[in-house]
């Protein structure tokens, strides 16, 4: 008997939740910290960061397999394991709770953030060479309007929670820690990592401001 | 306190009838409990604008916290109503039947779904049969009765299920009473040998992998029930089990 | 007959399900009834432990001082070849719970562990933490949810008993029950029937250890169809229950079998709190008056002590109805983890932490050790029971058999600590095996459901019912069982005297007669609890009359069934050998030549009728009278 292969649930699951980490997770951090170098200008940023991701090899399938498809298919799983529960907030307020409503929420509203993130980026470039040749000019005129600005700052948040809440998250489920103790300390850890790739995350944004 | 105990509580005449509230008026005494304020008001059920009313239907047995019957939400949280003292609620007390199980009459519920759960997950170790094998039980270190002894007060109240938001009458997850029966039975010296069983019966839909970390059920638990590290070492476990059953066992 | 062989089982408690483990095992069909969901069923609430000889404390314990101490404990009224057996199968029984994957406490070596209890000098106990029954429950409970899921199991939970289908030989062939959500009553043929409907407490009311179910009227049932009660008059009163206006909850006597001590100040005007009062101004009467077993006398003679220092030397503490059951001086680390969930109740209901203030208790009604007379065929090879002879736990009903505390097997006059999850254990186990062997020899099944024994007994139960639905009376059921409980508690309790049972008698008749007057005040006809309680409570009116009548019938004191004006003292001051102990002996002898015997009692027209059986002593001649100081 081979349930656990057999019956895809727990591999779907478990893939998700693995995914979640890597490559997604990991994407997360690499994006944050490459444009973090927007501190050292336009001419760096388009010609070292992006140029020198412009010239991978493979690229597109790198893009493909490692980024695009795992996102997806850890977006989609995630909407439906939304299904799978029923936020009771209201009746137990309670830190964990909140977490757990907040994980769920916040997926959503990545999957609609990296709608129109990716749409201002990627898709833009379809039409707009301008925006591929001179992409910090673009961010540049994107985050200076303040309400553009609020809503990256918000996509950045809610995605570092999500990833940092995901990996505390994770690793009870992947039987990393157990005791309350042990949970309680990897909480503290994941939290000192959310604060710190939020803080690289904004310098980023500030690196794109005049 | 005041002299007079307000009570709010839902009704509900059988289980295809709407739900409506009640308000009754019982008298305050030292160590009242939920229970005997029950007993009071089904001794003379009338409502505190004085209409006679049919008594108030629910489950009560041992009236010490340890058979599980009397769980109901009181101030909308699952509780033992016997070991809830009137004086430690707020007023006017609301009691409600516990809502992720469908309500029979009145404050009592269908727990079955429960206790089918615990087949489902298969609790239990296989003997070969009930009869003396003129052996000496397995040694177990004093360390790991005692984890295990915590396991092993689970009452089956349903607390734990009802705080749970992955839990549910339209879903499919066992929830963290089942899972810590799986705990228990897997750590015990003959019961592991039954634990791929167990592992694989909480490896597909609604087990294991359907708990969203939420922590509810540990806060609940009126016994203490570290639900939490259960559902983590249940974790490593599907870990590993899911290595062999890709990779082999070696 | 084609059909396959079945068995119902009345009762999911230990006794209960540990008979349907063995029937099923066996490979028959079984159907278990029960009131609720088996797993709270009362045994639950057992705490300290469960009795076998393991003799891995160094003290030279043996199966036969379990044998001796259960029978004079027992004031030598159990017959002996059960409790033979049951005292040498105990240590296999426990090993067999232990595969189950009960929790037992261990010793730093990873062995089973084990506590004094009363009315022993040799530890014997085993126990899991202080909620023994609770997890002896569950292991049995996790096996027959196994066998559930073989499909040879079923469980009727929500269903309550209501009588047996007799055919016209008398023999019993199925039982006819009441959905207690729909109200429906319907007929279950079976071929056998197994009674494990527990204790009677309730008759007691809220001044009894028992679970609000535990009210004996499955077992009335039965009596009113044929079924003999035997030796009702013995009741057990727990020595330490807390004090409580709905429930009297127990303190486990492992509490004073890990060291807990049982005193009142000297002086009731002692207005110093418990803590405060120094040692040479507290009275121990139990040590004083015991030294030698001192607060682990059996129970019978630790509630009587207490009763003594409340009503005749007016110690009570505050001149209330308590005394102190004192943990204080013990470490609280040891007896968190040896007791944990009793300290948790009695902080939970009562406060304060046993830990740092002494508890407040008084005896409540808690056991009772007679019950449905059951049989036992004698191996004389071995003195002890014949092994799965039809005849064990098999009531006088042909097909009716009975298990757990309904019967009244193992206990004699007074049980021993920790001897009930033993005998309910046990004794499901050998009814389970038994039954199989009844069934082996059985020429004829089961008429089905259709069988016409059925049809009358179904109209029957049926008229019980509408008269009470109809009933425009002005009795309210739970009033008359508070009243029930008063009575029995102050007139059938712990002392007892002929003019007060006769006067209880006449009192119960009373309400029995106002019980016909009870007003439902309940019109929805779904889930009426009302209807099963008003039910229960015309049983445990009779069950109390049971009682009452045998009582008032036995003009001795043995046990828990204590008249004072038939007291033999022991002489103060006398060691077996000297004349005045011997005199006694020789006039404990002769009250023995008229009262040694087992108590039945029969269902008349006129109330129950009391006979008497002789006991089998083959195992140990009462020659040493029961003497615990």
């Amino acid at each position: 008997m081979k349930a656990s292969i057999n019956d895809s649930h727990f591999l779907f699951r478990r893939l998700h939740s693995l995914l979640g980490l890597l490559p997604v997770g990991g994407f997360l951090i690499f994006h944050l910290w490459e444009n973090s170098q927007s501190r050292f200008g336009q001419a760096h940023y388009n010609e070292q960061v992006v140029g020198w991701l412009q010239q991978l090899n493979y690229l597109t399938l790198l893009e493909i397999f490692l980024i695009a498809l795992p996102l997806l298919f850890h977006g989609v799983y995630g909407l439906v394991i939304l299904y799978s529960g029923k936020s009771n907030l209201s009746a137990y307020p309670w830190q964990g709770n909140i977490r757990y409503t907040l994980q769920r929420l916040s997926g959503i509203a990545i999957l609609l953030f990296l709608l129109l993130h990716v749409g201002w980026t990627r898709i833009w470039a379809i039409w707009e060479p301008a925006v591929k040749a001179d992409l910090f000019a673009h961010m540049q005129g994107l985050l200076i309007q303040p309400s553009v600005f609020l809503l990256y700052l918000t996509g950045l948040l809610i995605s570092v929670f999500h990833l940092t809440n995901g990996l505390w998250s994770m690793a009870i489920s992947w039987g990393l820690t157990t005791s309350p103790q042990a949970q309680s300390i990897w909480l503290g850890v994941c939290g000192l990592l959310a604060v710190l790739l939020s803080a690289m995350g904004v310098h980023g944004m500030l690196g794109f401001l005049p | 306190m005041a002299e007079k105990i307000q009570f709010r509580i839902r009704r509900q005449d059988t289980p295809y009838s709407p739900a409506y509230w009640q308000t009754f008026q019982v008298p305050f005494r030292e160590g009242l409990n939920v229970v005997s304020a029950l007993m009071v008001i089904r001794q003379n059920p009338v409502t505190a604008d004085g209409s006679k009313v049919d008594p108030v239907a629910w489950e009560f047995n041992c009236m010490e916290e340890v058979c599980g019957a009397c769980t109901m939400l009181i101030n909308h949280r699952p509780m033992q109503a016997c070991s809830t003292l009137v004086s430690s609620l707020e007023q006017p007390i609301t009691l409600e039947p516990l809502s992720k199980f469908p309500v029979i009459r009145d404050l009592m519920v269908d727990r079955s779904r429960l206790f089918a759960d615990l087949k489902r997950v298969r609790a239990w170790i296989e003997i070969d049969g009930a009869w003396d094998i003129h052996q000496g039980a397995p040694r177990i270190s004093p360390e790991t009765w005692q984890i295990n002894y915590l396991y092993s007060r689970c009452m089956s109240c349903g607390s734990c299920l009802e705080a749970c938001p992955q839990y549910g009458q339209q879903l499919a997850f066992v929830g963290p009473a089942a899972l810590a029966a799986v705990r228990l039975m897997n750590n015990h010296p003959t019961g592991k040998y039954q634990r791929k069983q167990r592992l694989h019966a909480i490896m597909g839909e609604g087990g294991l992998s359907d708990c969203g970390n939420a922590q509810n059920c540990v806060q609940v638990c009126p016994k203490e029930i570290p639900l939490t590290t259960a559902i983590g070492e249940l974790g490593r476990q599907t870990t590993k089990q899911l290595l062999k059953d890709l990779l082999g066992s070696g | 007959m084609s059909r396959p062989r079945k068995v119902i089982v009345v009762g999911g408690g230990l006794g209960g399900l540990w008979a349907a483990l063995r029937v099923a095992e066996a490979g028959f069909q079984v159907e278990i009834f029960s009131l609720f969901e088996v797993k709270r069923s009362h045994s639950v609430c057992a705490q300290g432990g469960i009795n076998a000889c393991f003799d891995s404390k160094g003290e030279r314990d043996s199966i036969w001082q379990h044998i001796v101490d259960t029978l004079k404990g027992g004031a030598y009224l159990a017959n002996q070849p059960p409790v033979k057996s049951m005292c040498e199968d105990a240590p296999g029984l426990i090993q067999t719970f232990e595969r189950m994957g009960v929790t037992f406490s261990r010793t730093a070596e990873g062995l089973l562990d084990l506590r004094l209890f009363g009315g022993v000098k040799h530890r014997r106990t085993l126990f899991a933490g202080a909620s023994t029954g609770q997890q002896l429950l569950y292991g049995v409970d996790q096996e027959v949810r196994r066998q559930e899921s073989l499909g040879r199991l079923q469980k009727f939970e929500w269903w309550e008993f209501l009588s047996l289908g007799l055919n016209q030989q008398g023999v019993c062939q199925g039982i006819i029950a009441m959905n207690l959500r729909t109200m429906e009553i319907k007929a279950f043929p079976s071929d056998a029937v197994i009674l494990a409907s527990g204790g009677m407490g309730q008759v007691y009311g809220h001044r009894s250890t028992n679970s609000t179910n535990s009210t004996g009227a499955a077992a009335c049932r039965v009596y009113q169809q044929g079924a003999w009660f035997a030796n009702t008059e013995f009741f057990q009163f727990h020595p330490t229950a807390m004090l409580g206006e709905d429930k009297t909850r127990l303190m486990s006597e492992a509490a004073r079998g890990e060291g807990g001590r049982i005193w009142v100040p000297r002086d009731t005007e002692d207005q110093r709190r418990p803590s405060q009062i120094p040692q040479r101004d507290r009275f121990y009467f139990l040590e004083e008056w015991y030294p030698s077993y001192g607060n682990t006398v059996p129970r019978d003679l630790a509630s009587r002590a207490i009763w003594e220092v409340v009503h005749k030397l007016g110690l009570g503490v505050g001149g209330e109805a308590k005394v102190y059951l004192d943990l204080t001086h013990l470490n609280p680390g040891f007896i968190e983890q040896r007791l944990h969930a009793i300290l948790d109740i009695y902080r939970k209901f009562h406060g304060t932490d046993p830990v740092h203030e002494p508890m407040e208790i008084y005896p409540s009604a808690h056991y009772a050790m007679g019950g449905l007379w059951v049989d036992f065929e004698r191996d004389d090879s071995t003195g002890g029971i014949k092994h799965g002879s039809p005849r064990n736990h098999a009531t006088n009903i042909p097909g009716l058999y009975a298990c757990g505390e309904c019967d009244y097997g193992y206990h004699g006059a007074n049980r021993l600590g920790a001897n009930s999850l033993l005998s309910a254990s046990y004794s499901g186990r050998v009814a389970g095996e038994s039954v199989s062997n009844y069934l082996k020899g059985l020429q004829q099944g089961h008429g089905g459901s259709e069988d016409p024994i059925f049809r009358s007994e179904i109209t029957h139960q049926r008229e019980l019912n509408q008269q009470l639905i109809n009933n425009q009376g002005d009795e309210n059921p739970y009033r008359l069982h508070q009243e029930l409980g008063e009575l029995m508690s102050s007139q059938v309790g712990v002392v007892r005297d002929n003019q007060t049972l006769s006067g209880a008698i006449e009192s119960l008749r009373t309400l029995q007669q106002r019980s016909r007057k009870i007003n439902l005040q309940e019109h929805n006809s779904w889930s009426n609890q009302g209807l099963a309680y008003a039910r229960q409570l015309q049983e445990m009116i009779r069950l109390g009359e049971v009682i009452a009548v045998s009582a008032l019938q036995r003009d001795e004191c043995r046990g828990a069934h204590y008249k004072p004006e038939f007291e033999l003292k022991l002489p103060e001051n006398a060691a077996p050998g000297e004349p005045a102990y011997e005199t006694y002996r020789s006039r404990w002898k002769a009250q023995n030549q008229s009262w040694l015997k087992t108590t039945i009692a029969r269902q008349t027209t006129e109330g129950p009728q009391i006979d008497y059986q002789p006991v089998d002593l083959s195992v140990l001649a009462p020659e040493e009278p029961r003497d615990y100081r």
